[in-house]
């Protein structure tokens, strides 16, 4: 095994092993206030804009399924990018994963018409999971082949990812005529399950599962071992015979396939069809919940929820008081600092 | 062809600046992953301090300051709390896109933000040359200034004691604390430099290239200036090189486009992207990264 993978990578995501909940509420808690300070900058006050943005999440069954909504893709995707965290494989490109995934599902459901409902929803489904495995199989070969750093390899396609999706909307998905790139409406019967009166679809009913099956592989098996001990220690996982190069292929295949689920249940159970950029920013949510969930795959079901219902809150809050909603993104990104700054353990 | 090389040379401009500003801190040992948002900040700056001052210099300024705001919060998350650099960096680009976007919308709420362009400055009697003259001559001032960047960057990096305690931050920090110097404090101090000269590419494409910002404007140039400064070996000259390859790239698909050539012309955009990860693929371990780099203190 050459050194590039016997050795620990000089930087990775250790989280200290005490203390983690309350730093990571400590956290989401100063970057609230750092909003109020955003928020009174504008002239508005902050209790109200708050206020606006709860009574935006739980004013309405519909609007309680619209969050459920915007959480499925991030708790899908997020759990995944933990795993690979957990091994130390810096996985950047859930973006492209997800986007490869919507064209699978869309391209599986209007390429193959026809088949019976559930055969065609279980069909788009799996298209989605090895397109999207199989975009994380390209970088993590280029990574693995090349020692080309995995962050460089799944960003950059993840920019050839968004291009694909407009290839396939410019040419074989495509709805000629529509006047922007989406594809051709899915037929009603291969729409996502979606719960009566709530509106939320499938998706999160999947997540669910995923991160819980997560959770188990990570602490309860021998593969989550072998993950645990590759991203503590390179040496030590050599040592007991562990090959990174194998662990490496599993989590990023895991979280590609579940990354692509993502943009399949996006496809199937939200839009209905394939639209240009529907992916984008996914990647980076997926990030961020995996870090707010402290990188343990049960815990991002909360912190998936939790970043879901703060973005269904301020879309509500910029509709009726004008506050842009694109302060959500602020607050994200001051707490996913703040969190790198506090749990990051002390080498 | 004038024109087309004069458009690469457009197009690289911003990314020389990221690249520059990403070498200072690679050199020092810190990933640059975060140069996307510091010229995202950097872009928002010029043109909003151009905007509110009517004074262009005032909007130079803002970008710098800009950039190495979003350097200081690398500098200090990496160097003085030692978090992963990467994902570090990454999240500076989350924050910079919300903070302008949000920013814009409290500023000028729907109307767009508009400010004249910086004009080309044609040096007197070389600008009039043939061929050469509105090739290399007729740019405007950020443009010349990319250039003697990267001479003033490589001065600093291999002629000066500073450029070599710098070096040696990235290469072998325990070297330069045994001579006497600080490399956290080196290494703070080239984040955040190296944030305001990113900065200053994001001018380039905002108040230099159209006088107006718009939402995530950068559009990943900072990713391909990260991958350039790779390809460059972190040479300045180099990752500049790299950098105009990029602009040729880019200028070449615009061509193509208006000529009507049937490529798609989703297929040629991805080309850019195709060439950095065939390159660095191509250059695969032979890259030689900075020794102490992402190496926490």
């Amino acid at each position: 095994m050459s050194d590039a993978l016997s050795a620990t990578p000089a930087t990775r995501i250790a989280l200290r092993r005490q203390g983690l909940l309350p730093r990571i509420l400590g956290a989401v808690l100063l970057s609230f206030i750092i909003a109020a300070l955003l928020i009174a900058l504008t002239g508005h006050n902050p209790l109200t804009a708050f206020a606006a943005m709860l009574g935006g999440v739980f004013g309405s069954p519909y609007q309680i399924g619209e969050a459920l909504n915007r959480t499925s893709p991030y708790l899908l995707a997020g759990s995944g990018v933990a795993l690979c965290f957990r091994a130390g494989v810096i996985n950047i490109g859930a973006d492209g994963q997800i986007a490869m995934g919507g064209i699978g599902a869309a391209g599986v459901v209007l390429l193959w018409p026809g088949q019976p409902g559930l055969l065609s929803a279980v069909a788009a489904i799996i298209g989605a999971a090895l397109c999207g495995a199989a975009w994380a199989g390209i970088a993590t070969a280029i990574h693995l082949g090349r020692r080309v750093h995995e962050v460089l390899v799944t960003l950059l396609l993840n920019f050839v990812a968004l291009l694909l999706v407009q290839l396939a909307l410019a040419g074989p998905l495509g709805q000629p005529g529509a006047g922007f790139l989406q594809s051709r409406p899915l037929p009603r019967a291969d729409w996502l399950w979606r719960a009566p009166h709530v509106f939320f679809h499938g998706g999160i009913i999947l997540g669910v599962i995923a991160a819980l099956a997560l959770s188990v592989l990570l602490w309860k098996t021998p593969f989550g071992f072998a993950i645990r001990v590759t991203g503590q220690s390179r040496r030590a996982a050599a040592y007991a015979g562990f090959s990174a190069a194998g662990i490496t292929w599993g989590v990023m295949l895991t979280a590609g396939g579940l990354a692509g689920i993502a943009g399949g249940t996006e496809v199937l159970g939200l839009h209905h069809r394939l639209i240009e950029g529907f992916s984008t920013g996914f990647g980076f949510k997926a990030v961020t919940v995996a870090l707010l969930g402290a990188l343990e795959p049960a815990a991002v079901i909360p912190a998936a929820l939790f970043v879901g219902l703060l973005e269904s809150g301020a879309l509500s809050m910029q509709r009726q008081i004008g506050v842009p909603s694109a302060l959500v993104v602020v607050i994200e990104g001051i707490t996913m600092l703040l969190i790198l700054a506090a749990t990051v353990r002390r080498a | 062809m004038i024109d087309f090389l004069a458009a690469s040379i457009r197009i690289a401009t911003p990314l020389v600046f990221a690249a520059l500003g990403g070498i200072l801190s690679e050199r020092a040992g810190v990933f640059a992953v975060g140069l996307e948002g510091m010229m995202l900040m950097g872009a928002f700056g010029a043109v909003i301090g151009a905007w509110a001052s009517a004074s262009d210099l005032l909007g130079l300024a803002m970008a710098l300051a800009g950039g190495a705001a979003m350097g200081l919060a690398v500098a200090i998350v990496t160097v003085r709390y030692r978090a992963d650099n990467m994902v570090t960096g990454l999240t500076v680009n989350i924050l910079a896109a919300g903070l302008t976007t949000y920013l814009l919308h409290v500023l000028a709420g729907s109307s767009a933000i508009q400010v004249d362009p910086l004009g080309p400055w044609p040096i007197p009697g070389l600008s009039a040359i043939p061929v050469l003259g509105p090739l290399l001559f007729a740019h405007p001032p950020l443009t010349y200034l990319a250039l003697l960047g990267c001479a003033g960057l490589s001065f600093l990096l291999y002629r000066t004691q500073t450029g070599l305690k710098l070096r040696a931050a990235g290469e072998n920090p325990e070297a330069v604390f045994v001579a006497g110097s600080s490399p956290m404090r080196l290494r703070f101090t080239a984040i955040i430099c190296g944030g305001a000269i990113a900065g200053l590419g994001g001018a380039v494409l905002s108040l230099q290239q159209v006088g107006t910002f718009t939402d995530g404007m950068t559009g990943g140039r900072g990713y391909l200036a990260l991958a350039s400064l790779i390809v460059g070996r972190w040479n300045p000259w180099g990752a500049a090189a790299a950098c105009l390859v990029f602009g040729a790239a880019e200028a070449f698909e615009l061509r193509l486009q208006t000529y009507g050539v049937p490529v798609s012309s989703y297929v040629v955009q991805m080309v850019p992207y195709l060439i950095a990860l065939a390159v660095l693929a191509g250059l695969g371990r032979s890259t030689k990264l900075p020794a102490a780099i992402g190496k926490p203190l």
